[in-house]
């Protein structure tokens, strides 16, 4: 049984481990278009912001390709994938034959089409690559714009922060975090950010990047910027843009592998192609919380599915058990923050709990449907968060202890005398 | 390998497990000097209606909090069974994604707000301190099998259980 993984990230890791598992023979063959050992993207910002170094970003150690027995094609991109042929085909035309064959090519940065993104001084923040070329261009930099107000980008805003960088973060939706949390805990995070220092303009989009010649013309003078739409004007040397990701599925076009947002797997992770395996930001999975299939592009999700796809890959078969798409944790400066599940609810039929206090920097939501958990938004005091959300994941009926839910040490404890 | 078997009715709160706990974390190795340092203790004990009830790491077969962790730093040895954030090649960033994972609330945010901190097994003991001190027996250490046999009969345990 010949094993061939696109991608070495950590979808692709998990799934090795997960082979290695239960057969320690069958050759295996990673192709990845980075050239080194699987890192955290995650760990990205903190070594924008110089307090991690690139040894210390690596997710295993140096010997484990060798350890696990593990063919290492890297820096070569695969253009295609021939299920006819059971091979896939590299940049050049090489090709590499498989018996079982893992997707795990992750995602890109999103480019809106805005003038000008493709100029100097605008990157995205995905890989290693892109964490460089923001540090090259860090010398005479004085002030950055961030685009979008999500994960990554306020990630990359403070990390530009701590460069001693001036930052705007700009987003066209009225609050922070769209995405993952509330109008409320997003209010908290963004008053801890801008305490340090940070500045947003919420509610707006961008017009245009323009770069020193546009800028020059228009200004009449030196400089390079961003045009709001709005009309007002931000002179920045550099701009991250963060307004999302796609998922690279470019290789499976024209293949018969069914493809919606990102490629559809069952639940063995198989693709709609028998053989051919899907698993981590580029795979559609079904949310443990919705019930619908979608894309989940978060580390946990991508682990997860790499490691049961690695297990039937190996001919174990083992069902993925749906994780919840939307989780996150976060903390910026110093206030922590996690949300799962659904969070801003979308009809009446919910049943909410909130306890607000910003000026404490403490919020607890919890949102319920039919006495069952799903969703939540912890910021402060994050105790109970792994508790919560494995009632949510479980969609487990609380009707007995739903009381006990509000409290902010709810724990493992309270369900063991309940339970018992 | 072996795992902490946890027999709730014999717990009478005393927190002993606690400060043996903090002291075989500590510099020092002693209970004052935990103290002093302000060490943790990774085995936590609620109050639930005047009820103590210890809460302790499992050491999954599937541990969630493994899959969670960004920074390849929570690991769980193949051979002992530990999981661990601790001693491993790569360190812990303090992104609380285990925290967020861990559906029975074990790990903790350490008290300078930097670094995930759980039960590690006490890897270099032969008992785990905590098992050690235990006075009633309301913890007890036993082989894994036997362990995963017990709990498949607790409500609550299933009911957490990480589903992947
Ligand atoms: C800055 C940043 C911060 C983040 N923070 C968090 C966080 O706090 N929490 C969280 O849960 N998630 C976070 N994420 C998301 C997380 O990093 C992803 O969910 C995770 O990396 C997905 O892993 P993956 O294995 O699916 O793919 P990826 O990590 O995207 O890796 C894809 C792999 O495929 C390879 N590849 C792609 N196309 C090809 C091709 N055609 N040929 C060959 N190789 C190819 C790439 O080289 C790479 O090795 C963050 C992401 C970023 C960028």
């Amino acid at each position: 049984m010949r094993h061939v993984i696109i991608g070495n990230s950590i979808a692709a890791i998990k799934a090795v481990e997960a082979i290695r598992s239960v057969d320690r023979k069958a050759p295996i063959t990673i192709i990845a278009d980075e050239h080194g050992p699987a890192y955290s993207r995650c760990l990205l910002p903190d070594y924008l912001a110089g307090t991690r170094s690139e040894a210390d970003l690596s997710i295993r150690s140096r010997d484990f390709y060798r350890q696990m027995g593990v063919e290492l094609v890297l820096g070569r991109a695969v253009t295609k994938v021939v299920p006819a042929d059971r091979e896939v085909e590299l940049a050049g035309g090489l090709r590499y034959g498989y018996d079982r064959l893992l997707i795990a090519t992750g995602s890109s940065t999103f480019m809106p089409p805005i003038p000008g993104l493709g100029g100097n001084g605008v990157f995205g923040l995905r890989s290693l690559g892109d964490a460089k070329a923001i540090q090259s261009a860090l010398p005479g930099a004085r002030r950055a714009v961030v685009v979008g107000a999500g994960l990554v980008g306020l990630e990359a805003a403070y990390a530009l922060y701590r460069r001693g960088l001036e930052v705007t973060v700009v987003e066209k939706m009225p609050q922070i975090l769209p995405q993952q949390f509330d109008r409320r805990a997003a209010h908290i995070l963004r008053q801890d950010m801008e305490t340090e220092g940070i500045r947003f303009i919420l509610g707006c989009g961008i017009q245009e990047v323009a770069g020193p010649s546009l800028w020059s013309r228009v200004m009449g003078k030196a400089g390079q910027g961003v045009f709001l739409e709005g009309g007002e004007r931000l002179k920045a040397e550099l701009v991250v843009v963060a307004t999302g990701a796609v998922p690279n599925v470019g290789l499976v076009q024209d293949t018969g592998i069914k493809v919606n947002r990102g490629i559809v797997v069952d639940r063995f992770m198989q693709t709609s192609i028998p053989g051919i395996y899907a698993a981590g930001d580029v795979a559609e999975t079904r949310d443990a919380v919705t019930g619908l299939y979608g894309l989940s592009p978060i580390w946990p999700n991508a682990a997860a599915q790499g490691r049961i796809a690695g297990l039937n890959m190996a001919g174990v078969q083992r069902e993925y058990s749906s994780m919840v798409g939307m989780q996150n944790a976060v903390e910026f400066r110093e206030v922590p923050a996690i949300a799962v599940g659904i969070v801003n609810t979308p009809g009446d039929d919910y049943e909410v709990f909130a306890d607000y206090r910003p000026d404490k920097n403490y919020y607890r939501k919890l949102v319920m449907k039919n006495d069952v958990l799903v969703g939540m938004i912890l910021v402060g005091d994050i105790r109970s968060a792994g508790v919560l959300s494995g009632l949510i994941k479980k969609k487990a009926n609380v009707r007995t202890f739903k009381h006990l839910l509000r409290r902010p040490d709810f724990g493992y404890g309270h369900l063991l005398v309940k339970l018992a | 390998m072996q795992r902490i078997m946890l027999h709730l009715d014999r717990c009478n709160g005393c927190l002993t497990c606690t400060l043996a706990c903090a002291a075989a974390h500590s510099k020092s190795g002693h209970i004052i000097g935990a103290m002093m340092e302000g060490v943790q203790s990774r085995i936590h004990i609620q109050s639930v209606k005047g009820k103590a009830v210890p809460v302790l790491c499992r050491h999954c077969e599937e541990p969630a909090c493994v899959d969670a962790c960004m920074a390849g730093a929570m690991q769980k040895n193949p051979v002992t069974g530990i999981v661990t954030n601790d001693g491993n090649e790569q360190s812990c960033v303090g992104c609380w994604m285990c925290i967020m994972a861990c559906p029975y609330g074990v790990i903790v945010q350490s008290k300078d707000g930097t670094v995930a901190v759980k039960c590690d097994g006490c890897k270099d003991r032969e008992i785990p301190a905590c098992v050690e001190a235990c006075h009633t027996r309301a913890l007890e250490y036993m082989d894994v099998d036997e362990f995963a046999a017990v709990k498949r009969q607790e409500t609550a345990y299933q009911l957490a259980k990480p589903a992947v």
